[in-house]
């Protein structure tokens, strides 16, 4: 399909006409951090760092939006949907990041009722993926055959250089916005990229099988350790591009206001506790338990596959690494030396 | 938008309100064309009151009642708070149904043996009102409904009056302790059901009430030889989508909101106990 080049010069022109007919997400240097976020004047785009430090996934699971506002009075109840429509671009996702959506579309895409906010997320936003160069310590995608120089269920492939960034459109609708870009861009068709290939960390996993052991492990003594450090922090299912869940709450007073959704997190308590007080996942233990077998056992059940891309930033996040790879390890997910 | 918001309300009146119990009313709800929207026994819809908020309720009126939804709510919390403050013409939010509902084609043909605890009995009354719609479709028909005290039981006049009159029917009722008020059955309800030592053969046992009760009730109906295939309950958890999504009754593979609320006993064995 249609190949385009542009010199790494050029590339702050390219984000200002990106961004005229609506938001373009990228990634920004923000103080130590890089962030996902729109673009605009000034804006300090790192397209060389490798992870974000939280998922792109707030492109398509926003972490907040308002989706209905209401009026009431005189025993009256107005309710009005409140849709975006403009187009979006999301711009340098990388090739775990964009399995995650691919494990997120199953669930609120194909899953029935379809969830509509994200697919008209989904729908209007053009993703142009970005294929790693190097891994960074804490990656280790190759574990779950992920290939970090492919993208599929991107809209366009970027491959960037020293000097340059050559952009492969794999849909039509990639295609349409390489065109949109007219003369900022030069043709791509001559440029080769050569394959790379990339080793991620090696932390000695061995995930085959793992679900299916995990079937009937929901009452293994191992739970009664591989919880004990953890702080309930939450920030493991904030950064993680694969958690999904959320909470519906209403902000606003007797006569107007919205209700919105936001990311919730299973590791508070309060997640699952009843109007009578009565909590499923009481403590610690079984929060822990929900996160892991969730990615490990209870995803896979259903589609197939361990819900984790190996992006890592939850081994670079987690205050005390009570993270995927030390859980996998506990439980049982762990090569032996051979001798 | 492409497709219909599934997190999106409509707008329901409530119609009129029953004081059941000091702390559990009924209200009657109807959109503008009558029901909001069809639905089997078991099933339950979000209903809403901002800026409370939202909360999922099981339909306790039958779905062969067809000019409105019938919810009784305990005021445990905030939103089920809200609702017991409404006043009848009050327009609320709804949304749903949500849920698999009872089986009620497998039980076709079946003797059936309803247990009800307190507000438990809501969900098992959409049920029963479809049973005795289709009361040829069924076989005789046991209800044992136990409450704390007298003034706790929900549904007087029919657990009094109506279904005792029903075709080939039996009402047990029992309160916890003894009132000055109260002639009839006192003890718990799972003794109760040793008590009345009903038999399995072609029976289903369908059952609903606190956790404590269900627990009991399960033993008793074990002991009583029912296998877990002929005894169903329904599910009570925090949900705030209703469509699978949020996380919140997520139980192994399944999510009680849209794969539940009702399992039968081999099912729920084999799901991870954490309701």
């Amino acid at each position: 399909m249609l190949k385009k080049v542009i010199t790494r010069d050029k590339l702050p022109a390219l984000w200002a006409h990106l961004s005229e007919q609506g938001p373009l997400i990228l990634p920004v240097q923000d103080g130590p951090v890089v962030l996902f976020k729109p673009w605009q004047e000034g804006t300090a785009v790192n397209l060389d760092a490798v992870n974000s430090a939280v998922s792109p996934k707030d492109i398509f699971l926003p972490r907040e939006e308002t989706f209905l506002h209401y009026r009431s009075g005189n025993q009256q109840l107005e309710l009005k949907a409140v849709a975006e429509e403009e187009p979006v671009i999301a711009f340098g996702l990388h090739p775990c990041d964009l399995k995650a959506i691919e494990m997120l579309d199953r669930v609120f895409m194909e899953q029935d009722p379809p969830d509509a906010l994200y697919r008209n997320r989904r729908e209007r936003t053009t993703v142009v993926a970005l294929a790693c160069s190097e891994p960074d310590p804490f990656c280790f995608c190759n574990d779950f055959g992920i290939d970090p120089t492919a993208a599929p269920g991107a809209d366009i492939l970027g491959h960037l250089t020293d000097s340059s960034l050559l952009l492969e459109a794999l849909t039509d609708k990639g295609k349409a916005l390489l065109e949109q870009a007219g003369e900022l861009l030069e043709d791509g068709s001559g440029e080769q990229v050569e394959k790379q290939e990339i080793k991620t960390a090696d932390f000695g996993l061995k995930l085959e099988g793992l679900p299916a052991d995990l079937k009937n492990r929901f009452d293994d003594p191992v739970w009664d350790e591989i919880y004990k450090s953890c702080l309930s922090c939450g920030v493991c299912t904030y950064v993680c591009p694969t958690c999904y869940c959320f909470d519906v709450e209403d902000f606003g007073h007797a006569a107007e206001g919205e209700r919105f959704r936001c990311w919730d997190s299973c590791m508070y308590g309060h997640f699952t506790v009843m109007a009578g007080g009565h909590n499923p996942r009481p403590d610690r233990k079984e929060r822990v338990r929900q996160r892991f077998m969730h990615k490990l056992q209870y995803y896979p059940e259903v589609y197939d596959e361990i819900a984790c891309v190996g992006c890592g930033r939850c081994l670079r996040s987690c205050p005390v690494n009570l993270d995927i790879v030390q859980a996998i390890k506990a439980l049982g997910g762990e090569k032996v030396e051979q001798r | 938008m492409s497709s219909a918001n599934p997190l999106m309300p409509q707008t329901a009146t409530v119609l009129d309100i029953t004081v059941e119990t000091p702390d559990i009313k009924t209200l009657r709800v109807a959109g503008s064309e009558g029901l909001p929207f069809d639905f089997m026994p078991g099933q339950c819809a979000m209903l809403s009151v901002p800026p409370v908020g939202e909360a999922i309720f099981s339909i306790t009126s039958s779905p062969t009642c067809r000019d409105c939804l019938e919810f009784s709510i305990k005021d445990v919390g905030s939103v089920s708070g809200a609702l017991h403050a409404v006043s009848p013409g009050q327009q609320i939010g709804i949304r749903g149904p949500y849920g698999n509902g009872f089986p009620v084609d497998e039980m076709k043909g079946k003797d059936l043996l309803f247990i009800g605890g307190g507000i438990g009995l809501a969900p098992l009354r959409s049920l029963i009102g479809y049973c005795f719609a289709h009361r040829g479709d069924y076989g005789h028909i046991d209800i044992l409904y136990g409450a704390r005290s007298p003034a706790d039981l929900i549904r007087k006049s029919e657990i009094k009056e109506n279904w005792p009159e029903q075709p080939d029917t039996s009402v047990y009722l029992t309160v916890d302790a003894e009132f000055p008020d109260w002639s009839g059955h006192v003890g718990f309800v799972p003794s109760y059901v040793t008590e009345l030592a009903f038999t399995p053969e072609n029976r289903v046992a369908i059952t609903c009430g606190p956790p404590i009760m269900i627990k009991f009730v399960l033993q008793a109906l074990d002991k009583l030889n029912f296998a877990p295939e002929q005894v169903i309950t329904t599910l009570e958890m925090r949900m705030k989508c209703g469509v699978g999504k949020c996380g919140r009754c997520n139980l192994g593979p399944v999510y009680v909101c849209k794969d539940g609320p009702v399992f039968n006993l081999a099912q729920l064995n084999a799901l991870p106990a954490e309701y």
